[in-house]
């Protein structure tokens, strides 16, 4: 048996996510004025859903990320700013919520061996 | 992918956000500039960018061994002149006015470079948030460690 239980593993698969979901919209939005950039996106909660409802082990699960075509200006650009940076907000307070739930966790596991 | 990549790609972005600032501030400059160094009025210049890793070596690899190459951010690919003809202005006193009586003035339009200038300083400002956003879930993760 593992120390890491079955949910502890998701919140760390689940931040493997959000990670390059990170990465991703921060590339999208560098390339804001890039004539023919198409953005790109992770959508790591239904991987992981996906994947966890197939029983697979969440530290398995690999992401990767999905262009998406929407052309919105006249020079091949289909990054929204506001949209992107609306996103970027609440993946990194998604981030936080997933680091203090795993953090509480991880305390509860201390307390419980005895060291802390 | 690591935390370290989104820092790089928005300091890539706020690099060519500053590239294009400092190419408008040129273009603003030198709007009136009748007599550039070859001689001619001044042409106004234009900032092209393009994604990194399109084709470089070392995307090429990462996607060969794994499904997904990391996006690289953004580059300056050239700065090239804007080929829109100058403006001819009435001026016979002007020491440039050809016969006419008038003179040939650079292909800037102060309008426009204000407006280009905003665009700009708006990219650089999401690009500065995108950056702080990733330092703060980077702090988050060791806090994880406490």
């Amino acid at each position: 048996m593992s120390l890491l239980d079955a949910t502890q593993n998701a919140l760390v698969a689940a931040m493997r996510g959000s990670e390059m979901q990170q990465t991703v919209l921060t590339n999208n939005l560098a390339n804001t004025d890039t004539p023919g950039f198409q953005p790109a996106s992770v959508n790591f909660q239904s991987t992981l859903a996906s994947a966890m409802q197939a029983g697979q082990s969440p530290t398995s699960v690999t992401f990767t990320p999905q262009t998406e075509a929407n052309v919105s200006t006249a020079d091949g650009n289909g990054v929204n700013a506001e949209q992107t940076s609306a996103d970027l907000a609440s993946n990194g307070l998604l981030y936080e919520d997933l680091t203090s739930v795993a953090a509480q966790r991880e305390q509860i596991l201390i307390s419980a061996i005895g060291t802390g | 992918m690591s935390f370290f990549d989104s820092l790089s790609i928005a300091a890539s972005g706020l690099q060519a956000e500053r590239t294009r600032m400092d190419v408008t501030s040129e273009n603003l400059a030198n709007a009136q500039t009748t007599s550039g160094a070859n001689g001619l009025p001044y042409q106004r210049q234009e900032v092209v960018l393009e994604q990194v890793g399109g084709n470089s070596f070392g995307t090429t690899l990462a996607g060969a061994m794994s499904n997904s190459a990391p996006p690289g951010g953004v580059e300056v690919a050239g700065i090239v002149n804007d080929p829109t003809p100058d403006q001819l202005v009435y001026d016979p006193g002007h020491p440039g006015a050809n016969k006419q009586g008038y003179v040939s003035m650079p292909n800037v339009n102060p309008v426009t470079e204000m407006t280009d200038l905003i665009d700009e300083s708006d990219s650089y400002q999401a690009d500065v948030t995108a950056m702080s956003t990733a330092k703060t879930m980077f702090s988050k993760t060791l806090d994880l460690l406490k």
